[in-house]
């Protein structure tokens, strides 16, 4: 490096600033940079990181990434890039990338306890083959599984869910992206009957507010932050309003920041709500047309395990993971749910978490009653140095706000409010306030979620790569999803099994009580990322179970797997992402992986030609399993079936999965490549494209059901830099859709009506009040959203005489997830080398420590090292700390509960109890 | 520190003059000029939002200035310096060998 980081920065910030206005470069420059990219070739690519989904230009010579730079044209990020942007290129070059598939063996021999040794990928593939074979064998197909990802390629994830589902004929595939925005999932289909935001990042430029919940969007999602800046800093009205637990960077340029207690969201949504109702500023035309009130079960535990929690847990997680069973209602609580202060509530709709009801608007008006702003002040104050008079100063301008009907509102969130313990509700309280008010599906109006990874959308929920999904918002417990989605894969009837698969926290739990003997890891690091790790740790390497995991370099996971294969990354694969406003974008391979190094597309097609239809469409155990037309306790044979249509039961799964006779009629190599190559098509041989022909596969699932896309070569025309889905085809044109729901931007809209909120799940419920349900009849609600009111409740695990502070964890700036790529990239690593602990300087002070000491942090469940920090990015109100999770030498998930939303199973990893001292 | 990617224009018959006054700012340093246009990319170095904003005001009121706007912004409010970067990562080698067993994966 001969340029100092400081240089390098304003170098690059003069760059990305004169790229995104078009300039030309000065003549010297110019004449440089064109000397020094003799013989580059340009392509379009997409960034590896967040869910932002920004474009980036990829440069090749000699078959190596020279280059990258913002896409100019891409609209998301016109050119520009964040810190971790800038660098995509040299993610695929660090020095301990795996290059050969390494086996723990003993005397030559597969050996829990041995060492890793390089073997090649036909005896890779063996031993993978063999550990599949007996896990379903010892427990049918639900004895294995897949840890999936959003950070899969469209075409990775919809293989790995057709292998899972209609192959081997187990739902036991579930993302990471389970840890990230399952509670947004379930809060869209339950208030719309559809996945993902009717909205779009173009609503920036429309806003007069943008209002952010638990998102430090300044640091997660730097370039959606540009466009805020700029649209606060050219237009006047425009106020942006930060609530969080810390003070962040976010707050900097923040016109208001409201820093409330953990779960205070909760509280706070219900007091905006009352503020709308008692001043009656309800869009009461848009709630009466589009929408209905409504509630459900409240005592739906904490998501920890339903049964048996002693055997696995120590008597001081039980403390905490006894409320599954009942919990004792504290002050705050019995105000904000009409009970009593110490009454024992038992969780008795654990089963049944998702049970809801419509309401009356005058039991809906009486359940906000308690929410007043002296009692939400008093719950939701998250700062104790703040004056209380200074909360609620605040707490009415947020509502004033809201109040304005003449304002434009987008509330933006990711983790705070998905990584709850009422994730799905504070997501559905977001809609409440927007709904009533009207406030949805036009432009600058909207609440949205930003997706934390590059594919949460385009691939983990529009795939459907989840325990319970099918392509296209579609679920494996409904026949009539099943029959569509057999039909649309040329299945036998019931194929598909009818049983919901282990969410992701369940996969580790089955592996600790031995009921899942196989996981494969694709694509994320769930060793690293799933709370309570230590758990997790054993049951890997002290089970008799055998893990593997597809990697680029070695991450914790890793570590603890048995058999370890190397990965491709982007751009040496063709790949598509989808981001989170429903741009689904593509990139051709640039260059070809290193050493023994293959794309997990070509793993899973190398595995599923080593298994024939007669290894797993016979008979199969499924234990539990009860659904209308299946055996008790088991899949049927479909066998006969597959014969009468045209299989064989020697037929492989690769012929009749991946390599159908459609599939092999689009064929590699294809002009669309422009000459590049395909290390998968190449290797398979055979003569067809597999990302294009799975691509125009998995299409059909959304033609005409509002999840339309393009053809795959029209996202590589040069001129298309993504597009928002529903495409649909006007003109001879494919045409994207910017608001959904909306009849002037939504196709599915009939002129006329305004809005339409189609989405068909969950669209006819009971009737009710605020105790329960009055009248069991469903009653259908085509077109409309739904309005849910839900009440505060406390977090399971709050800070006492022992674990006296909140503990938060979250990703900074400089690094993405578990670090396995941004730790590569010496810029972004030596800019923040490893984790630190924030903490308030009289927090530090009172107990004796001071900045850059080394301390334990230390919960229930487990401990880390780590070095404190009293200032920095980070402003932390007393009693609470901040310790982001990248780093693996400071596995902070070891400390971190394991509760979850128990209706989305999506883990909190934002609250737990702590105490910290010196190591 | 915040930097922040401005773009400034300036009357084209001041353009030599305004290119001056931001050089001669405090943590302003002009990177690109477009002769023609008169648009000029400056990048400021500011140690926080508020420092920032106000910079860029400092700017539109210099004489010559038509218009200055933040275009790219870039915070690294942290930086210090660390110690050397662990082994693994100093060098930025070339091509790939085969594969050596990391040596943390059997510990």
């Amino acid at each position: 490096m001969g340029l100092s980081r400081r240089d390098f920065l304003k170098t690059s910030v003069a760059g990305a600033t004169a790229a995104t206005v078009g300039m030309s470069m000065s003549e010297q420059v110019e004449a440089a940079v064109k000397a020094s990219e003799a013989g580059w070739q340009w392509d379009k690519s997409v960034c590896r990181f967040c869910g932002t989904g920004c474009g980036i230009m990829v440069a090749t010579k000699d078959g190596r990434i020279v280059a990258t730079k913002g896409d100019p044209d891409a609209p998301v990020n016109k050119g520009l890039n964040c810190v971790k942007g800038y660098f995509n290129g040299k993610i695929n070059y660090g020095q301990d990338r795996l290059t050969q598939p390494l086996l723990r063996m003993t005397n030559g021999k597969f050996d829990k306890k041995g060492k890793f040794t390089p073997i090649s990928w036909e005896q890779a593939l063996d031993i993978l083959e063999e550990k599949m074979r007996w896990a379903m064998k010892e427990k049918g197909p639900h004895g294995i599984s897949i840890f999936g990802s959003g950070q899969y390629t469209i075409h990775e994830g919809y293989a790995a869910a057709k292998l899972m589902k209609a192959g081997f004929r187990s739902n036991n595939i579930d993302p990471n992206a389970r840890h990230c925005m399952a509670s947004a999932v379930a809060a869209f289909m339950r208030t719309f009957g559809i996945d993902e935001p009717p909205g779009n990042y173009d609503d920036i430029e429309h806003t007069d507010t943008a209002v952010l919940w638990g998102a430090n969007m300044a640091e997660m999602h730097p370039i959606l932050w540009s466009r805020i800046t700029n649209r606060r800093l050219t237009h006047k009205p425009m106020k942006v309003v930060n609530l969080s637990v810390y003070g962040n960077m976010s707050s900097d340029i923040a016109d208001l920041e409201i820093i409330f207690s953990p779960s205070g969201d909760l509280a706070i949504q219900n007091y905006i709500a009352r503020e709308i109702v008692k001043r009656d500023v309800l869009d009461w035309d848009f709630v009466r047309k589009h929408t209905i009130f409504a509630t459900g079960v409240t005592d739906i535990g904490y998501g920890f395990r339903p049964a048996n929690a002693e055997k696995f847990h120590t008597a001081a997680e039980m403390e905490i993971v006894k409320n599954e069973q009942s919990h004792v209602i504290d002050k705050w609580e019995a105000i904000a749910q009409r009970r009593k202060e110490g009454e024992v509530v038992a969780q008795k709709n654990i089963g049944t978490p998702v049970r809801h009801w419509h309401i009356s608007f005058d039991d809906f008006k009486a359940a906000l009653e308690p929410y007043t702003l002296d009692f939400v002040a008093e719950v939701a104050k998250g700062d104790p140095d703040e004056s209380i008079e200074d909360f609620k100063a605040k707490l009415q301008q947020l509502a004033d706000m809201y109040c304005d009907r003449k304002r434009k509102i987008v509330s933006y969130w990711t983790m705070g409010f998905n990584q709850h313990q009422r994730g799905t509700w504070v997501n559905e309280q977001c809609y409440m306030n927007h709904l009533m008010t009207g406030r949805m599906s036009k432009p600058g109006d909207g609440a949205f979620s930003l997706t934390g990874q590059p594919s949460a959308c385009g691939t983990a929920r529009e795939v459907g790569t989840f325990a319970h999904r099918l392509p296209a918002d579609m679920v494996v417990d409904i026949k009539k999803h099943r029959d569509l989605t057999e039909k649309l894969w040329k299945l036998p009837a019931n194929t598909i099994n009818p049983k919901v698969g282990s969410h992701f926290v369940k996969i580790m739990r089955d592996l600790e009580d031995g009921q899942i003997l196989f996981n494969w890891v694709q694509v994320n690091n769930p060793w690293q990322n799933t709370a309570n790790a230590n758990h997790w740790i054993k049951a890997a390497r002290e089970m008799n179970n055998f893990i593997v995991v597809s990697d680029a370099y070695p991450g914790v996971s890793a570590k603890v797997a048995d058999l370890v294969l190397p990965a491709a990354m982007i751009n040496e694969k063709w790949g598509a992402y989808g981001n989170a406003e429903r741009r689904t974008q593509v990139w051709r391979q640039q260059i070809k992986p290193p050493g023994q190094a293959r794309g997990d597309l070509w793993m899973m097609l190398e595995l599923a030609k080593r298994f024939k239809l007669k290894d797993v469409w016979g008979e199969q155990p499924m234990p539990g399993l009860k659904a209308e037309g299946f055996p008790d306790g088991k899949l049927p044979s479909v066998l006969d079936e597959a014969v009468k249509m045209g299989y064989s039961p020697e037929s492989t799964l690769y012929e009749v999965l991946f390599a159908t006779p459609e599939n092999k009629k689009v064929k590699w190599p294809d002009r669309i490549a422009k000459g590049r190559g395909n290390h998968i098509a190449e290797l398979l041989g055979d003569g067809w494209f597999p990302e294009k022909a799975l691509f125009e596969e998995y299409r059909q699932f959304g033609m005409g059901k509002a999840h339309d896309l393009a053809p795959f070569d029209v996202y590589h025309d040069d001129k298309v830099r993504g597009l928002r889905w529903p495409v649909v085809q006007k003109g001879g044109k494919w045409v994207e859709t910017k608001w959904r729901f909306n009849e002037q931007y939504d196709p599915y809209v009939k002129k006329g009506e305004g809005f339409n909120f189609y989405g068909d799940f969950a669209k006819a419920i009971p009737t009710g009040n605020l105790d329960g349900v009055t009248d069991p009849k469903p009653v259908p609600l085509a077109g409309k959203a739904k309005i849910f009111f839900w009440p505060y409740v406390s977090p399971v695990e709050k800070p006492d005489a022992n674990y006296d502070l909140w503990l938060c964890t979250g990703r900074v700036l400089e690094h993405w997830h578990s670090g396995t790529m941004t730790r590569r990239v010496p810029e972004l690593h030596r800019a923040v080398p490893s984790a630190v602990c924030w903490i308030h300087p009289k927090d530090a002070e009172a107990k004796g420590l001071k900045r850059n000491d080394l301390v334990w942090v230390e919960s229930r469940r487990g401990k880390v090292k780590v070095r404190l920090e009293t200032g920095g990015r980070n402003r932390m109100p007393r009693g609470m700390v901040y310790v982001p999770w990248f780093d693996e030498g400071v596995l902070i998930n070891k400390v971190t509960l394991d509760a979850t939303c128990p209706i989305s199973k999506e883990t909190d990893f934002k609250k737990c109890s702590v105490k910290i001292y010196k190591a | 520190m915040n930097l922040s990617g401005i773009l400034v224009v300036a009357k084209p018959d001041r353009r030599e003059q305004v290119v001056a006054e931001l050089n001669a700012l405090d943590g302003v340093e002009v990177h690109q000029v477009d002769a023609d246009l008169g648009r000029i990319v400056a990048v400021q170095e500011a140690a926080d939002i508020h420092a920032e904003i106000e910079g860029v005001k400092r700017i539109k009121a210099l004489p010559g200035v038509v218009m200055a706007e933040m275009v790219y912004h870039y915070i690294a409010e942290d930086e210090r310096s660390y110690e050397a970067l662990p082994a693994e990562l100093q060098d930025d080698k070339e091509g790939f060998d085969s594969c050596v067993v990391p040596a943390y994966l059997n510990s």
